[in-house]
């Protein structure tokens, strides 16, 4: 025990009163940070967050290498140099709905440890948490972005579109990421099993990634795809990706729908959360 | 509320919890005067962690009220919480962070502004300054401990809710420990609410115990009044199967049988005259093992409840529950 700190130094009780603890501003900004410099420091977690949709584009992008561009151009139904600038902005959807697994698995790390116990006997609401985990879940998502768009280059795709408009595309990228991580946060909030992330993705994940047209055009799909498709956000950012980066055009009504979907989202995953996220 | 004083740190009644089928605390009344400190006193599933999670807001009451530093717990839970100070029994911090780290995340999570210059003065008092800058995970269990009851001090709260705060902690650590929850209380009047299942703890540091067992309080009172109510003394015996209940009840001076497990408990009037008779009567080669309960808080939940808490594997026990913990938080 040090002598130069006094027992009473350490142990005097607070004098003044707090006032009504409403704001959620410190709570937030403490969470949020966690789990960025959680991320940033853990070169697996970037690893693990990159390659995913690297291996996407390297092999699945690859696999109509041998296929002429008219037979592409058919199939796709669009005007492509390569399979590649036609999957890029799919696949940077697709992988926006696993991002929210990742932050399921951070939250059931936290009830796991205890530590979801420490923040929740503070005046942090469970809302708090559950955005700051979201968000820090979309944030997350981002990174892949500058990179998967430099590999793409790197494979000798040229792009258009003004950087405003690249600004736009990601904007919805966030968007849609946002949003399933809320939905992911929300269905699992009461769980604290390992293995319901992993369980839940396989039934999100999978079918929103099939039934949209971030791999291939849902006019080649049967009809009953196709209306999973009309309504999938991933439907959306994939489009309106797609047309920017290969015509430099924007349907801003695309970006309107996941701005809809990402607050939806929010919301009632919020509502959902306060009420359920347990601590433990 | 009804029945709650001004100068309640900890006023409770009624309170239950019920999960399924079970009732983990059931309807208990409670009451600890600002600047006590008060001992949940209890085996292992007592209850006793499940009155914190009540008491600090984090479960929710299935019946009954409870006021702590002087808000409802029900109505106000944010302002309890920004006045209590919480030490898990398994070491709760983020092993991934620094020490300062740790200190930082709760006095965001308190709200707190000017928090630095208090977070290096408990570095300082607790001797983490050096190690400020290490991640938690690669510190020894103590300074875990240190760290974690100088998060729960940062906010200056005005009471502090401890779960077993010795558990796992080697004699020199635990003492510490004693010494500055003493001190906490007596020099600055911090109420102190503390669970343990260790007999010698709560003796030494309560002023009120309340003995708990499946979620009742079966008594309570300050621990020499608990004591005075034990008449005679307990004497354990371990003895061979030819020894049956007929024979030790016909031992002069036993007055009362039971069993626990493979053990004889039996209360004596006075221990030193029972003994020569039990000898007398018993075949030496069929007594394994002896033991003289004195007048203790173990006597009195023996008393209560028939049974011990402190079973005689606990200790081992504990520590692998303990260590095992820490390892799957570290993994």
């Amino acid at each position: 025990m040090s002598s130069e700190t006094k027992f009473a130094t350490i142990t005097k009780p607070s004098e003044a009163p707090t006032g009504p603890i409403f704001g959620q501003g410190s709570q937030f900004e403490g969470l949020y940070a966690r789990e960025l410099l959680r991320t940033f420091r853990n070169p697996w977690v970037l690893v693990i967050t990159i390659v995913q949709p690297f291996m996407w584009l390297l092999f699945f992008g690859s696999s109509f290498a041998n296929v002429p561009l008219s037979a592409l151009d058919a199939l796709l139904h669009t005007h492509i140099q390569s399979y590649l600038q036609f999957l890029l902005p799919g696949v940077l959807s697709t992988s926006m709905l696993t991002i929210g697994m990742f932050g399921s698995m951070s939250t059931i790390q936290d009830k796991r440890f205890g530590y979801m116990k420490r923040i929740l006997l503070t005046p942090t609401r469970r809302a708090t948490v559950y955005l700051a985990k979201a968000l820090g879940s979309a944030t997350r998502g981002i990174v892949q972005i500058p990179v998967m768009v430099a590999a793409a280059l790197l494979f000798g795709v040229r792009f258009n579109g003004d950087p405003f408009l690249w600004g736009a595309w990601i904007l919805g990228l966030v968007l849609l990421g946002f949003g399933f991580s809320c939905m992911f946060l929300a269905v699992t909030a009461s769980s604290s099993d390992w293995q319901t992330p992993g369980v839940i993705s396989n039934f999100i994940t999978m079918p929103l990634m099939f039934a949209s047209s971030s791999l291939f055009p849902a006019t080649n799909f049967p009809s009953w795809m196709q209306v999973i498709a009309n309504w999938n956000p991933v439907t959306y950012s994939a489009l309106f990706g797609r047309d920017i980066l290969i015509s430099g055009i924007a349907h801003w009504n695309y970006l309107g729908y996941l701005a809809i979907f990402a607050v939806l989202m929010g919301v009632i995953g919020t509502l959902v959360a306060s009420k359920y996220l347990k601590a433990e | 509320m009804i029945g709650a004083h001004d100068s309640d740190a900890i006023w409770a009644h009624d309170l239950t919890k019920v999960y399924g089928k079970l009732t983990a605390v059931d309807h208990v009344d409670m009451e600890v005067p600002a600047g006590g400190v008060f001992g949940l006193l209890g085996p292992n599933g007592a209850g006793k962690t499940t009155i914190i999670k009540l008491l600090t807001g984090l479960s929710d009451l299935s019946a009954g009220e409870a006021m702590v530093a002087g808000f409802d717990v029900r109505r106000q839970p944010m302002e309890v919480k920004a006045r209590i100070g919480w030490v898990a029994a398994e070491v709760i911090l983020d092993d991934d962070f620094t020490g300062m780290e740790n200190l930082w995340l709760q006095a965001k999570f308190q709200r707190l502004k000017d928090w630095r210059p208090r977070a290096n003065d408990l570095l300082r008092y607790f001797d983490l300054t050096d190690r400020q800058k290490d991640k938690v995970g690669t510190y020894s269990t103590g300074m875990r401990k240190k760290l974690e009851i100088a998060l729960a001090l940062l906010h200056q709260p005005s009471v502090i809710f401890m779960d077993e705060p010795t558990i796992g902690l080697d004699p020199g650590t635990r003492r510490m420990l004693w010494e500055l929850i003493t001190g906490v209380n007596k020099e600055f009047g911090i109420t102190v609410l503390l669970t343990s299942h260790y007999i010698e703890e709560a003796d030494a540091l309560c002023d009120q115990i309340a003995i708990i067992d499946h979620g009742k309080f079966v008594a309570t009172g300050t621990p020499s009044a608990l004591k005075s109510r034990v008449k005679g003394d307990f004497i354990e015996l371990e003895t061979s199967e030819n020894v049956t209940e007929a024979t030790l009840r016909a031992v002069p001076g036993v007055t009362e049988v039971r069993t626990q497990g493979k053990t004889w408990i039996l209360r004596a009037t006075s221990a030193e005259e029972v003994l020569p008779n039990l000898l007398a009567h018993v075949a030496t080669h069929d007594i394994r093992r002896i033991n003289v309960e004195r007048p203790s808080l173990e006597t009195v939940f023996l008393d209560l409840t028939g049974r011990k808490i402190e079973e005689d594997t606990n200790e081992v026990h504990d520590y692998r529950k303990f260590y095992a913990t820490v390892r799957r938080a570290r993994q």
